[in-house]
């Protein structure tokens, strides 16, 4: 594999994206109280450069860096690739790096890691000395946590998992956050932690190298720390926690390490979530105590602040929500061309593009979907032929309003597994993760005479010869027409 | 100085007057602690004067109501338990 040069912080991404015009540099005071959240927020809604806000009002020496990965340009920095590059190439690229051997992280000495250059223990401890923004006006507190990872490792199976789940500070110790049953950290809670009435150790660690948080982000059955090292082409340094056996990125920004509790819940919520609503309303949820804070100088916060498209928790979610299905689907030998999801469903439709070479094709690929760990984040599949470009949304909505029969197309599964996020689900659905999910399948049935049932598509590129297309193509301004379009 | 109070309801029947209440506050000082939580018993009443502190009310999805309550904190309440203070 050619050597790959992709930023290893958050600070060389920074760095990155101000050359390339994809970041912008704000040296007036930011207010922490709603300004920094609403700058963000109308950068995700106008597709601009990222803002780097470089004084935050109360917090001298600390900054932050919002929309990190809100641009296919920025992923592509990320990845270390031209910022001009398509997204099948940012597809492309991914897969590639996704399927090579895993990397193994390296741990290193703590007086070699920049996250320990502060450290807070005992009394020193409290959550107000960090910037946490209030992110929109409205929410139920100030959220630490909105692109970051929260990392945990199951006891006896020793899985490592870096996790975005989103937290909030209640107070100067403690923080609680949403955490869904079928999640990885949900799964360790209920099937090891809660039953024996034991803390869970943890560390939050935000500002990472956006692979790192690309992988605390992705659905991948890799552990984090290999993801990352793959995606970066080297392990990924990893440093010991103060108060637990954890291990953290040691050139994260901000480190917060404690304990999950057991029996203990406050309150969380509500807040703006990636569905573009605040969904679900404040409730009793997973509660950690903080222990210990450690921080680089001159600490960047990192600040997703998710709403209506687009924001990462839309871009980097479809990507990697629609890579990993591609995988899957590949795994079992089904000939799909493509998979994506338009960051503008809110990471709830996946389009699945196929060679529809036998019968119940579309099922079995909506089952798998469906079944899979990837499920429970979208509640839609449609599939679409090889003919069908799954990028170029005009074609696929003229493929799902013509070829979807509506008695013989759509297939709805109910009592599945579904997020509290969901804007469609009753509260009750909401609050107990039940799901429905369906298929579109806009698929020409393989029993119809390709010759005589299925109809012609009528287009530019399918009807006309090779021949005059060119001609037409060739002569388009001659014709008067402004611009020789190809 | 008066502090400042909110507090997120469901119902604006949550928010009894002539009785204590338990509730979940955050306060609205500026400072570094702006909109950390706290457990407190307390007593509202409508009338804005009865009590020296004020309390504005939020709904579950965040709406700010228009209705605005004068605030009494009795005194806070520690549920944390007590091998994780």
């Amino acid at each position: 594999m050619a050597k790959i040069s992709a930023p290893k912080s958050n600070r060389e991404f920074i760095d990155a994206c101000v050359a390339s015009g994809d970041a912008v540099r704000i040296k007036q005071e930011v207010d922490w109280d709603n300004e920094a959240g609403a700058i963000v927020r109308r950068c995700c809604e106008l597709g601009e450069a990222a803002p780097f806000m470089e004084s935050i009002k109360d917090y001298p020496g600390f900054s932050y860096f919002g929309a990190p990965l809100s641009t296919y340009r920025r992923m592509a920095i990320a990845l270390g690739m031209d910022p001009a590059s398509t997204l099948p190439q940012i597809g492309a690229e991914y897969l590639k790096r996704t399927n090579s051997e895993p990397i193994a992280p390296v741990v290193i000495d703590k007086r070699d890691a920049p996250c320990k250059e502060n450290i807070l223990l005992g009394d020193d401890v409290d959550l107000c000395k960090l910037p946490v923004p209030l992110v929109h006006d409205g929410d139920g507190g100030r959220y630490v946590g909105t692109w970051h990872g929260v990392i945990t490792k199951h006891p006896v199976r020793g899985d490592v998992n870096w996790g975005m789940y989103r937290q909030m500070m209640w107070d100067g110790r403690t923080m609680s956050g949403a955490v869904f049953p079928f999640s990885d950290l949900g799964k360790t809670l209920t099937d090891y932690y809660l039953p024996r009435g034991e803390g869970c150790p943890f560390a939050t660690a935000i500002g990472l190298s956006p692979l790192a948080a690309m992988a605390a982000c992705a659905p991948s059955p890799i552990p984090e720390p290999e993801l990352t090292g793959m995606l970066a082409g080297e392990a990924v340094r990893l440093v010991k926690c103060e108060t637990n056996d954890l291990e953290v990125p040691a050139d994260a920004e901000i480190i917060i390490e404690g304990v999950i509790l057991p029996d203990y819940k406050v309150e969380e919520g509500p807040f703006g979530e990636y569905t573009g609503y605040r969904t679900s309303p404040r409730d009793f949820r997973v509660t950690f105590r903080v222990d210990a804070i450690t921080y680089r100088n001159n600490a960047t916060m990192t600040i997703s602040n998710m709403g209506v498209p687009q924001d990462e928790g839309q871009l980097l979610r479809s990507f990697s929500l629609g890579l990993e299905l591609e995988k899957l689907l590949k795994s079992q030998g089904i000939p799909v061309t493509g998979v994506y999801m338009h960051p503008r469903s809110t990471h709830h439709m996946m389009i699945v593009g196929v060679k529809p070479t036998y019968a119940g094709i579309a099922m079995q690929i909506a089952q798998l979907a469906f079944g899979s760990k990837l499920g429970p984040w979208f509640h839609m599949v449609m599939v679409v032929d090889d003919q069908t470009d799954i990028f170029n949304w005009d074609e696929v909505y003229h493929a799902f309003c013509t070829r979807c029969n509506p008695e013989r197309g759509i297939h709805v599964f109910k009592n599945t597994t579904g997020t509290a996020l969901y804007p469609h689900a009753t509260p009750h659905d909401r609050k107990y993760s039940i799901g429905s999910q369906v298929l579109f399948d806009c698929l020409w049935p393989v029993d119809w005479d390709k010759t005589n049932d299925v109809p012609t598509l009528v287009s530019f590129k399918h009807v006309y010869p090779k021949d005059i297309q060119e001609k037409v193509v060739n002569n388009w301004a001659d014709y008067g027409f402004r611009g020789a379009k190809k | 100085m008066a502090n400042k109070w909110e507090v997120f309801v469901m119902d604006l029947g949550e928010l009894a007057e002539g009785k204590e209440l338990e509730l979940t506050i955050r306060t609205l000082n500026d400072g570094l602690h702006k909109y950390t939580y706290q457990r407190a018993k307390v007593e509202v009443s409508a009338k804005l004067d009865q009590f020296p502190d004020s309390l504005q009310v939020r709904l579950g999805r965040g709406q700010l109501s228009d209705r605005k309550f004068s605030i009494r904190v009795i005194e806070r309440v520690e549920r944390l338990p007590a091998q994780y203070r």
